[in-house]
Parts: C-alpha cells; structure tokens; sequence
C-alpha cells in the first residue's frame, strides 16, 4: 500500500499542501481532482520522490521511504506531455527502464516489442517517437511505465493532451490494463468523469487540504 | 541556490581563476609602475588605441551598411541557393585567421588576383586591414538581423501598410526599431573581435595600421618593454570590458522567448527584388568568398616547388604539432566546457563567466600569463592549457544552449524509470545535447588548430605549429616563401574543415552560441 501521511509543502512561501494524508491500497486506483495550481501534481512528485515534502512522510508497504531516491521507489511516473524520448526509437523507450533494471539489451527490446504488440504498436517499433500520434504516443508511455512492473503508478493529467473522443477510448483501455496489471495508481485530472469512470475512489483537493469526494 | 548545484564549476572555476584572472592582476601590478595616463601624452602609443578604436567603429559601420540589405533580403525572400547563402556566409567563422589574413593579400595584396590586373597597389593602407575585418563580422551582423527580421511582427508590418505606411516607411517606422537591439549587440562582438584583432592586424596592417595587440606584442617581443606593454594591455582590457557590459545590457533586453508572426518570405517577383537578390548574392561572394577562393587559386597556381614544402620535415612536424596540441587541448575544455556549462544552468552569472576568455583577447591572455608564471614560461603544459582556455567559451556555450533544450520531465521521467542521475545524464541529456555540443567542440577545434597569437607568445622556436610556420615563411623575402605560405594555408584551412566535417558530420549551418548573439 502507497500511504502519504502529513505532507506540507510550500510554494514561493505559499503553504499549498497542509497535512495532506492519503493511501492506495495495491490494485486500486485513486484519482486525486482539483483545480489548477491545487498542489495536485505537487503531491504526485512527492509520491514519486522528485520533489522533497517540507513535512510528512511517504511509505510504501509500511516502510518510510521519504528519502529514497525516485530510482529506487519504483514508482513509475506518467507525464501530462508523456515525456517521451525524442533521441529514441519506440522500442528503446519502451525498454528504458529494463534497460535501467540491466536486463541485456537485447532481451529488453523484445521484451519491449512484446508489449508494444499487446498496445497494438507492433508496427511502430523503429518509429521515432514523435512520427507517432497523440493517442499512440500516450499507449507509448503506458507501455513504457508498466514493463517494468513498477509497484504504483502515478498518472499526471494522462489524457490532457488528447482530443475528446481519444480521451473516451484511452481511458477505458487505461482503466482495464491498469487493472490487469494489479498495481497502485493513483489518477490526477481535474475531469470528474474521468475520475470516475477509471477510479475506485475519489478524492479532492481544496486549499491544501485533502477531502473525500466519494 | 543550493551549492551542490554549482559544484560541477568548481575545477573550471579553478582553472579560470588561475589563466584568467591571476594573469589580469599580475598585469595591473606590472601596469602600476608607470603612470596609466603617460600612454596618452605619447603621440605613438595614442595613435595606436586611437586607431585600433577607430578601425573596429568603421568596420561595424561597414558590416552594418553592407550586411543589413542582404539580411533582408534573406529574411525576406525566398530563393533557390537561399540557404547555401546562409551557409557560405557562416564559412569565414572556421577560417584561421593567418588564413583569411592570406586570404585578402591573395586577392589584393601585391600580385592579387584581383588587385594585379585593375592595377590596385594597396600595400600601407588601411583597406587591407579594414577588409579583412569585413570578411570575418559581416557573418555577425547579418545573421543578428536574419534572427531580428524573422521575429518582426507580421501584423504590426501590416498595420502601419493600411495606415497608409510605404514599404519604405513601415521598415522604417516599425521593423526597424524592432531589430536595433539585435543589430546593436551583434555590432558589440564585431567591436569586440576586431579592436582585439592580432592575426589580420599583425599581417595586413604592417607598421601603421596595426593595433593595440599588435603593438602589446612588439612590446614585450622586441623592446621587452614590459611596464609599457601592461599598461597599454590594460587600456585594450578596459575597452573590451566597457563594450562586453555594453552587449550583455543589450543581450538582457534581449529575452525575449516568444517568437511573433513572423513575415512570410515571398518569391521574388519583381526586378527590384529580383535585383536585391542578385546583390546580396554577389555581395556574399564579394567579401565571405572571394578571399578564399583567391588563397585557393594562388595556392593551386603556385607550381610543384610550392606544393614541394609538404615533404619538408619541418612542415611534417608542425602539422603533428598542430594536430597534437589542438586535440590535447580540445580533450581539456570538453571536460571544463561540460562541467561549466552544466553549473551555468543553475547560476546565469557562470554563463557570463563562460564567455569572459572572449572578452579578453589572446595577447593579453598570453602576456599575463608571461608575468604571472614567469618560471612556466615555455612550458608546454601552459601552452595547451591556453588553447583549452581560448577553446573553452564555445565548449560551455554550447552546453548551455544544449540543455536549455532538453525537457526538465525527461531527466525526471528517466529517473522514476530507474535510471540513477548519472544513468539520467549518460542515457538522456548527454544524447539530447550530443548535436550542440558537436557544433560547440567542433567550432572549437577548428578555432584550435588555427590559434596564433598565444602560440607566438608562449611556445618554443622548436613547438613551430602551422601558424607560427606560415607566420615564418611571410617573414622571408622571396615569392617562393610567399607561394609555400599560401599552400600552407590552404593545408591548415583543410585540416580545420576537415575537423569540422569530423566532428560536426556536416558542413556548419550556423556557429555555435558563445560566437554569435542570441
């Protein structure tokens, strides 16, 4: 279980997250709402280990790991950009982070082409990332942080970038390998449907303060 | 600003403390035993900075009369050979400068090829000079107002046409105040470059029209006049520095992100701007090519004997020289030129402390480094470690340029995939930045491989590098010294392309960013 407890951040001298304790048991998916500038993201890098909570702590099974590096935490971010590698074909994207556990090249491609062949990708394997569309570029991404089996994973505004109809079929195939995949995630959007249509439970952020939204 | 960020600065910090700054205060303390202003009572010492002034003022006048149509007419206009224009206006920035300097006396010196038949003797007047400093800053100015005209609102334009605006007066009126900022800081480097000018001055100026570095370096060479020449040295170093704060006040006015909507470039259609082409074609031919393609064909026309200096022993051993010192030293700033660049993006004043070996010219580098070390004079470990100084602001520039692209959520995106910083660095940055980096390290080389002013102060009679040959053979009576000068430089501008093409992996499209205005 991903249990955040206490957690204060400030801004520019802002207090934006006052106490915020929230937890997400393994296979469940939580989506954290809000509004811009809420301290939702804040919250998720926390979570991730790329930004440092001024108080509080984060734990994963019990174990506080509040100082671990994000390396370490195994907790695999999804960016609201997607944050793709432009300097990588698909394949070496998607292979990163076996690459970065030193599995062999060789076997992380494959391991590599055999997921992107379950998201339907096998066909762009040697494509450069940004030859890809918008909706594949986001399976890209999903692909990229489930091949390595991360413990959770903590989702940016996924679908932010994508057009209405892209976000309606992404979201519902997202919701489904998420599930298959028995992970923690935690889901931040400002989008309710979103939220609801793909999280087990909601919650909300309002002036630094966590609240329950069903 | 958490310190850790800065520790990467720390040994290049180090290495410019100890070849930059120690070196300026040794000059200050060996400038302190006469009085600074005596300078100016000595009719020849104050002819010398005045003209080594008024020279860079006319080539900026020059380079701003002759580059700014034909950066219109690039900004505006679109052509076949558009930009193989751009490129060829780029190609004086890797020429050597003893090359260019051989370069202009191929073409008009005694014998030029264009100066022989038009029957144009233009030895001991300043035209040679101020041409040569054409030839290497007209690339400055036009590609500041390529960069500036591309950057003019469309509407704006547009509005003061339907406000009844002529061409004419809207360019005037409005593209015009809009692109000062750029022109004026690219006008600064021209300054910069040329009133610290050594090779050309050295070579096309003779006795008259050279400059203040020139005559820093007969100081100290002939006259071992030292207090003299650190006191001139300082003026030059207090000039540089006025115009060096002047273009990093224009370079902040400057931050401007957004790009507008920029002007369409059209087809030229009409005979006036069909004419404008033409002009800007010829213009570029007239002072970025010619002077290499006559170096070229006085070289290919100099005969078997000329060509015969490549076996010579002596000129073997000058390339190996060449070749050994300048990768020594091109190791060395990649190392220093990553680290600072690296620091730089979390302290902007690092990115200005990369520039400062710019800002301060060879001669004076090499003369401080003369008072400040005298017991390392003639060692070859502070030669190289001068190349890598003069080398270093292309190397850190460019880094900084380089990860100034790079997303901050890739490097975080590599690190909650596994990757450790190092890992981030090894399998995300360092491949984003790879192509800027090439341009700096390839610019750098070639600035290396062509490096003469430090080398004539700080190397040893038996350390002859190619430069320092070609500057031997022009001091020899004789044509046939003449011919194996312009073959060597046809070698040293080969090896210098042939560094680009190697590193780089293609011809330069444009300079990296520590050469040229934002």
């Amino acid at each position: 279980m991903l249990e955040l407890r206490n957690i204060v951040v400030h801004y520019d001298a802002r207090l934006l997250l006052r106490n915020v304790s929230l937890s997400v048991p393994a296979g469940q998916t939580v989506a954290l709402l809000g509004a811009s500038g809420s301290g939702k993201s804040t919250l998720l890098r926390v979570a991730a280990g790329l930004e440092r909570p001024d108080a509080g702590s984060v734990r994963w099974a019990g174990e506080d790991i509040t100082d671990w590096p994000p390396e370490r935490r195994r907790f695999a971010l999804m960016f609201q950009d997607f944050a793709l590698f432009a300097h990588l074909d698909v394949q070496d994207n998607v292979a990163f982070g076996l690459i970065e556990q030193r599995v062999p090249r060789r076997e992380a491609r494959e391991r590599a082409r055999e997921m992107l062949r379950l998201f339907g990708l096998d066909g762009r394997t040697r494509d450069r990332v940004t030859q890809l569309s918008g909706g594949e570029q986001q399976r890209v991404a999903l692909a990229r942080a489930l091949i390595t089996s991360p413990r959770a994973l903590l989702l940016d505004e996924p679908f932010s970038a994508l057009d209405a109809d892209l976000r309606r079929h992404l979201r519902s195939e997202f919701a489904t390998r998420i599930r298959d995949a028995g992970m923690a995630a935690v889901l931040v959007t400002h989008d309710e449907d979103e939220a609801r249509a793909m999280a087990t439970q909601g919650w909300r952020l309002r002036d630094g303060e966590v609240e329950t939204a069903w | 600003m958490k310190l850790h960020r800065l520790a990467p600065a720390g040994v290049p910090l180090a290495f410019l403390l100890a070849m930059l700054v120690v070196p300026t205060l040794a000059l200050l303390g060996q400038a302190s035993a006469i009085d600074p202003l005596a300078l100016w009572r000595d009719p020849y010492l104050r002819w010398r900075l005045l003209w080594s002034i008024a020279q860079a003022a006319l080539t900026c006048a020059a380079a701003l009369a002759v580059g700014l149509p034909v950066a219109w007419v690039l900004a505006r206009l679109e052509f076949a050979g558009r930009g193989a224009l751009l490129r060829a206006l780029m190609l004086p920035f890797v020429v050597p400068t003893l090359v260019a300097a051989l370069g202009v006396l191929a073409l008009l010196g005694p014998r030029g090829v264009v100066a022989q038949p038009l029957g144009l003797d233009l030895e001991g007047t300043p035209w040679l000079l101020l041409y040569g400093n054409l030839f290497f800053n007209l690339c400055l100015v036009v590609r500041a107002g390529v960069e500036a005209l591309e950057r003019v609102s469309a509407s704006r334009v547009a509005a003061a046409r339907t406000l009844g605006a002529t061409s004419w007066r809207a360019f005037w009126r409005v593209e015009w105040p809009a692109i000062v900022p750029w022109l004026a800081s690219a006008l600064c480097l021209v300054f910069l470059y040329c009133f610290s000018g050594f090779g050309l001055a050295l070579v096309l100026g003779g006795q008259r029209w050279a400059t203040v570095d020139v005559e820093v370096y007969r100081l100290v060479a002939h006259q071992l006049a030292l207090d003299e020449a650190a006191a001139l040295a300082l003026w030059t170093l207090a000039t540089m520095a006025a115009m060096a704060w002047l273009y990093a006040a224009i370079e902040r006015r400057l931050a401007q992100p957004a790009r507008a909507d920029a002007v369409p470039r059209v087809e030229p259609r009409t005979l006036r701007q069909r004419a404008a082409v033409l002009a800007a074609v010829l213009t570029v031919v007239a002072v970025s090519l010619a002077p290499l393609l006559a170096l070229l064909w006085r070289a290919a026309s100099a005969g078997a004997q000329a060509w015969g200096v490549l076996l010579d022993a002596e000129v073997l051993a000058a390339m190996g020289r060449t070749l050994g010192f300048s990768s020594t030293a091109l190791v060395l700033a990649t190392g220093l030129g990553l680290a600072l660049g690296w620091a730089a993006q979390h302290a902007l004043w690092l990115r200005a402390v990369a520039f400062a070996p710019l800002v301060v010219s060879p001669v004076i580098v090499a003369f401080g480094l003369l008072i400040a070390y005298p017991r390392a004079t003639a060692s070859l470990w502070l030669l190289l470690a001068t190349y890598a100084l003069l080398a270093l602001p292309f190397v850190a520039k460019s880094v900084a340029a380089g990860l100034d692209a790079v997303p901050p959520n890739w490097v975080q995106a590599a690190r909650t995939l596994g990757a450790s910083p190092w890992r981030a660095f090894w399998r995300v940055t360092l491949p984003t930045i790879r192509p800027s980096l090439k341009r700096g390290v390839a610019f750098a080389a070639a600035t290396m491989l062509g490096e003469f002013a430090a080398t004539l102060f700080l190397s040893r009679p038996e350390w002859t590098t190619l430069t320092t040959l070609i500057y031997q053979r022009l001091g020899r009576a004789g044509s046939a010294n003449l011919d194996a000068a312009l073959v060597l430089a046809v070698v040293l501008l080969a090896l210098a392309a042939t560094a680009l093409w190697l590193i780089e992996g293609r011809a330069p499209a444009r300079p990296p960013a520590a050469a040229l205005p934002p």
